[in-house]
């Protein structure tokens, strides 16, 4: 049963109805404007816009199945940006494309990319340690990772690596690629690993 | 005010019952099913159970934020956030904007509200635990506070009744510290699950049971005559339930009284005051004023009861003055807004476990597994009193986990398409003791938009919390590296205040004497008998079990003795 078809089976099923927005079309992130009544001074060049992309494309590569790009992650990460995170983020993020753009990270090779993106990986292994990140468990079922405040924003790596793999892999066509899709899993059972077997998604 | 005798006829009543939450519903479904004409007071918007779940049946892509909070809902929703994501476009509408409903803290209170039709019944964590015969035995004995005026043999068979209406999946297990109520089939450990549950009994001699939950395992005929269908196991209670998979006022109570015809609700309608009548000694009524047009209105019936959630409750009481009651009606003895419990979290390890490669789950488990108190409890005795429990469990990681851990690329991609480790983590839940300098009071001078006195919070965590805190969190490690996990890790968040645990209680605390307490042992006010407290307010200790059942069963036992009381027109 796929999800819309099992969203008419409950409608069916209850007599109800459910309200319009269930059935609206996925959101696209281009041209995002952020919402009323919140301004944020985060805007990105086109030339900072091109290393977003390029790099969120290394992180998750079009393979057998779609990429960053083709799901609408680079203009998600800069929404998510605009709407979630506040000026130290906006700084540190603008910071880290600062020293890419410095490095003429565009024009370098395939694997000179790859070196300046481990290097990057590596030095935010060391400058989160400062946010002493922990995970947490909350109330009854919320899981939160919780940091020690600081006055630096998060690094750029953890930030391009955090908001490309959310926006991938909660985006409709990364589900459908990378995950089994069960939205309605009707049993909750224990059971044994397929050969292959893909996580289940919800 | 004057009112003409036909509208005076249209707003009088049997009962009023202010709020529908999850015991304002359970209020008006005992009353409505006991032939009383009642009427229910929201104050918030009205929801219709599943038609109003917008949010329910959506993909994670249609959520802009895809699950997190923008800067414009955290500074909205100041309080709801510092519990988490609560603020977010899943479940956000069902939380109360905090910047249109202010209140202040003298000292910081995390006050989660949901103003509207079923309140936080919508998104409760839906544990049902019920509290043990030495929970109400603990203040008299430890000389904490007053005594219950109650025992656990007064709540047992209105516990029994609540449960069965409710649905709660469990497993009986015998244990003096958890007694054990009426359970639909118990829903399964994993494997990891099943190995911690032996080990610790094994090694420590410490129980782990799966958690007792209200959702539908196999819904009874009771249930499906409401319109509720079986759990479908996706773990999305708090966007509201289309199956009605999981109990709520909206899925349950509400519905259940409507049944009967005798059931009036408005909406969008704030109770700001209890009229009293110097004649009769009794309220009258309440007075009311909208939410939109600011109106405001009275309405009359021969009893009343206060399901507004603790605090408000509190503070619906410390408003309505009168001659007799200048500092708040049932406030002779000072303890209106005292003594505010929660339970205190945000403490506890998480681990990583080796093994069990094979094994997986299908479907997403609403519930976890249950570590009821061990500290203080038989031969165990510690430098703080009371105790805690424990709330977690085992799951296999997915994509996320990415996030912290090194690569990239295509086949880093590949593997995050497949579930990781499993892990395991604990959070607990600990008791709070009565303190009456832990108070809520109504500024002076501040008034809201409906001009109605600000609520000021003046509570902090004591010596015993701050004590337990930490051995919850020593205890958490110490099992989970006694299970032999890796990756150890206890965390203690230190931002947290009451009320975070969302278990506000105690603001007008039961007792057997009028000068030292608010409501007698049926819930009702002392020196107003028909007016009844039966939410969290009613509290004398808090436990460290989730209340909500608790909270169901006494507001059960007190409408029973209300219409009977009625009915020997003792009211």
């Amino acid at each position: 049963m796929n999800r819309r078809t099992a969203i008419i089976h409950v409608v069916t099923m209850l007599g109800g109805a459910l309200s319009a927005p269930t059935l609206l079309a996925m959101k696209r992130w281009d041209g995002h404007t952020p919402s009323e009544g919140f301004s944020v001074e985060f805007n990105l060049t086109e030339s900072q816009k091109m290393i977003v992309e390029e790099v969120a494309e290394m992180i998750i590569p079009k393979t057998a199945t779609p990429g960053a790009k083709d799901v609408g992650v680079p203009a998600f990460i800069v929404m998510m940006l605009q709407d979630c995170y506040k000026a130290p983020e906006h700084q540190s993020f603008a910071e880290g494309l600062g020293s890419l753009e410095k490095k003429q990270f565009l024009n370098l090779s395939a694997e000179q990319k790859m070196a300046v993106l481990k290097q990057a990986e590596m030095d935010s292994v060391e400058e989160m340690k400062a946010y002493q990140a922990q995970q947490t468990k909350m109330g009854d079922n919320e899981d939160r990772e919780q940091m020690t405040a600081q006055a630096k924003g998060l690094p750029f790596w953890r930030l391009m690596k955090e908001l490309t793999m959310l926006g991938y892999f909660t985006s409709e066509q990364g589900i459908m690629s990378s995950f089994e899709y069960v939205p309605i899993p009707g049993k909750l059972e224990m059971i044994k690993m397929k050969p292959n077997q893909k996580s289940f998604a919800y | 005010m004057n009112l003409n005798l036909k509208s005076d006829k249209a707003h009088t009543f049997d009962a009023i019952v202010v709020g529908s939450g999850m015991t304002g519903g359970m209020a008006a479904k005992e009353l409505t099913e006991r032939g009383l004409q009642v009427l229910m007071i929201e104050r918030g918007r009205e929801v219709k159970h599943i038609e109003d779940y917008d949010t329910a049946m959506k993909g994670p892509w249609e959520f802009e934020h895809r699950g997190r909070v923008s800067i414009h809902s955290a500074e909205e929703y100041w309080a709801n956030n510092r519990f988490g994501t609560l603020a977010n476009e899943e479940t956000g509408p069902f939380f109360t904007d905090d910047k249109k409903n202010p209140y202040i803290e003298k000292r910081p209170f995390d006050w989660i509200r949901a103003y509207h039709t079923g309140g936080k019944s919508m998104h409760w964590g839906r544990q049902s635990y019920r509290m043990n015969k030495k929970d109400f035995e603990a203040n008299a004995k430890e000389g904490i506070a007053i005594d219950w005026p109650i025992r656990y043999e007064d709540l047992e068979p209105w516990y029994t009744h609540v449960e069965k209406f409710v649905g709660i999946s469990g497993q009986a297990e015998g244990w003096e510290v958890l007694p054990d109520g009426h359970y639909l089939p118990a829903m399964p450990m994993s494997a990891p699950e099943r190995y911690f549950r032996e080990t610790m009994m094994k090694k420590l001699n410490r129980p782990v049971t799966i958690g007792r939950v209200a959702n539908l395992t196999k819904p009874q005929p009771w249930h499906t005559d409401l319109g509720r269908a079986s759990c479908q196991y996706r773990s999305k209670c708090a966007r509201g339930c289309p199956y009605g998979g999981y109990y709520s006022s909206l899925s349950g109570s509400i519905p259940a009284a409507r049944k009967t015809n005798k059931l009036t609700v408005l909406h969008d309608t704030i109770a700001s005051e209890i009229i009293y009548d110097e004649k009769t000694q009794k309220a009258k009524g309440v007075r009311v004023i909208n939410q939109h047009t600011m109106g405001v209105e009275e309405f009359f019936a021969k009893i009343v009861f206060l399901n507004a959630g603790s605090m408000n409750s509190a503070a619906l009481l410390l408003n309505s003055t009168s001659s007799r009651f200048p500092t708040g009606l049932g406030n002779d003895s000072d303890q209106v807004g005292r003594n505010i419990m929660d339970h205190h979290l945000g403490v506890g390890a998480n681990a990583t476990v080796e093994g069990f490669e094979n094994d997986y789950i299908f479907g997403q488990r609403p519930n976890a597994l249950y570590i009821p108190r061990f500290r203080n409890w038989g031969s165990d005795k510690k430098d703080f009193l009371r105790g805690y429990g424990y709330q977690g469990g085992a799951s296999k990681s997915d994509w996320k986990r990415g996030i912290t851990m090194n690569g990239f690329g295509a086949s880093f991609k590949e593997d995050m398409s497949r579930p990781g480790t499993w892990t395991m983590g604990f959070g607990g839940f600990g008791e709070i003791l009565p303190d009456p300098s832990n108070r809520m009071f109504l500024d002076k001078d501040k008034k809201d938009k409906w001009g109605i006195p600000m609520i000021v919070f003046d509570a902090a965590f004591g010596e015993n919390e701050l004590a337990m805190r930490k051995d919850m969190m020593a205890s958490a490690v110490e099992m989970l590296e006694v299970a032999g996990f890796k990756n150890v890790a206890g965390f203690n968040r230190q931002d947290t205040h009451p009320g975070l645990g969302i278990h506000d209680m105690g603001t007008a605390r039961m007792g057997k004497d009028p000068k030292t307490s608010v409501l007698n042992k049926f819930n009702q006010v002392h020196t107003c008998k028909n007016v009844f407290v039966t939410d969290g307010a009613a509290m004398v200790s808090s436990s460290c079990v989730n209340p909500s059942i608790t909270y169901m069963a006494m507001t059960a036992r007190a409408a029973d003795h209300a219409v009977k009381e009625l009915k020997k027109q003792n009211l």
